[in-house]
């Protein structure tokens, strides 16, 4: 795919991801750390553990986008596990993922910060997804968060961190959709 | 202008308080008809916001620097309140263009945005903020009823304190 059409795409699914972040502004403290059942998250914990992604990716991105002396192609290619890894963070049906612990926020006592978090690595996240624009998508390399041994591109790393953000945004929805509605506190 | 500019938009978008119509980076190249709320255009200045512009109902908002040269864009659009914006994309703006008369208004409009933009220039290197806050008042007095205080204090450069202190006395 061209190198600019997937710039251009990363950052309207993170300005979507953001829209969809701001709007849980509007809820109240109680309904944001509501759970459907006793092992399962709250939307506080589900923004928490993008956020903790973020708090691994962000710094690892920076500093290989910046060390990179790299020039921009024309065109990204898609690597053989970096497009598995990135397409399996989207979300469908009944797919379930094992939560690595240090990843996992359940019963953290979370508070509403959390969000102000969220949208401050996207706005972190959309300056290195730029700066990007002057590097190469293909040819740098970012190591994952559970191993050095496996590097993906970066383009490859872009979309596996934002499909990531997708999947739990969708997450989201599903817990509001269930919860009762009568603990929505629309402002 | 903006009669004709509003009826050629086939498309409405609805942007919730602090919802994002434009983020940093992308390439916008849409006028936006605001129908009813307000948004502001940001830009980061390291990590600090700095307003640069307000539009609120019946103005037109766009990511000029997108729009005039189709590339990317360092600007944040963001609405303050529930904003509901026509959007006139720039094929359909080109085609209007083919009009002598829309030619002509459409001239006019950017020669009082270059003036504007001027006034805003002077205002920014004002170094009293009394007289910066006094010009801002005397160009756009409707800004002080549509923009929150908190905004119109950075659009301004100062505190939220010295731009209260200076709307009492």
């Amino acid at each position: 795919m061209e190198s600019e059409k997937l710039i251009q795409t990363l950052i309207e699914q993170t300005r979507q991801n953001m829209n969809a972040v701001e709007n849980l502004k509007e809820l109240d403290t109680g309904y944001l750390n509501s759970r459907l059942s006793e092992n399962s998250w709250s939307i506080l914990e589900c923004i928490e553990h993008l956020n903790l992604y973020g708090d691994f990716y962000l710094p690892a991105l920076e500093k290989n986008i910046q060390k990179s002396t790299t020039i921009p192609s024309s065109d990204f290619n898609t690597g053989f596990l970096g497009n598995y890894f990135a397409n399996s963070m989207l979300p469908k049906p009944g797919s379930k993922m094992k939560t690595f612990k240090d990843k996992d926020p359940i019963y953290t006592d979370l508070n509403r910060a959390v969000i102000d978090n969220f949208i401050n690595q996207q706005i972190k996240l959309l300056k290195l997804i730029e700066l990007s624009r002057s590097k190469n998508l293909n040819s740098i390399r970012i190591p994952i968060s559970i191993t050095t041994l496996i590097k993906l591109k970066l383009g490859d790393t872009f979309r596996f961190l934002i499909n990531h953000n997708i999947r739990h945004i969708h997450q989201i929805e599903t817990i509001k959709s269930h919860l009762p509605q009568v603990l929505t506190h629309q402002i | 202008m903006i009669d004709s500019l509003r009826s050629l938009s086939e498309k409405t978008i609805t942007v919730n308080r602090n919802q994002y119509l434009k983020v940093a980076g992308s390439i916008d190249t849409n006028i936006y008809f605001i129908e009813s709320g307000s948004l502001r255009i940001f830009v980061l200045n390291d990590d600090d916001e700095q307003v640069i512009r307000f539009g609120y109902k019946e103005n037109l908002i766009v990511a000029l620097d997108s729009f005039l040269s189709n590339r990317p864009s360092g600007l944040f659009i963001q609405a303050i309140k529930k904003t509901v914006v026509r959007v006139i994309n720039k094929v359909q703006f080109n085609a209007l263009l083919k009009d002598e008369t829309v030619k002509e208004l459409w001239i006019k409009t950017l020669e009082n945005l270059i003036i504007q933009q001027h006034e805003r220039e002077i205002d920014l290197l004002t170094s009293s903020p009394k007289k910066r806050y006094e010009s801002v008042m005397k160009r756009s007095p409707k800004l002080f009823q549509e923009i929150p205080e908190k905004h119109i204090a950075n659009y301004l450069r100062m505190s939220a304190e010295t731009l209260s202190r200076l709307k009492k006395s």
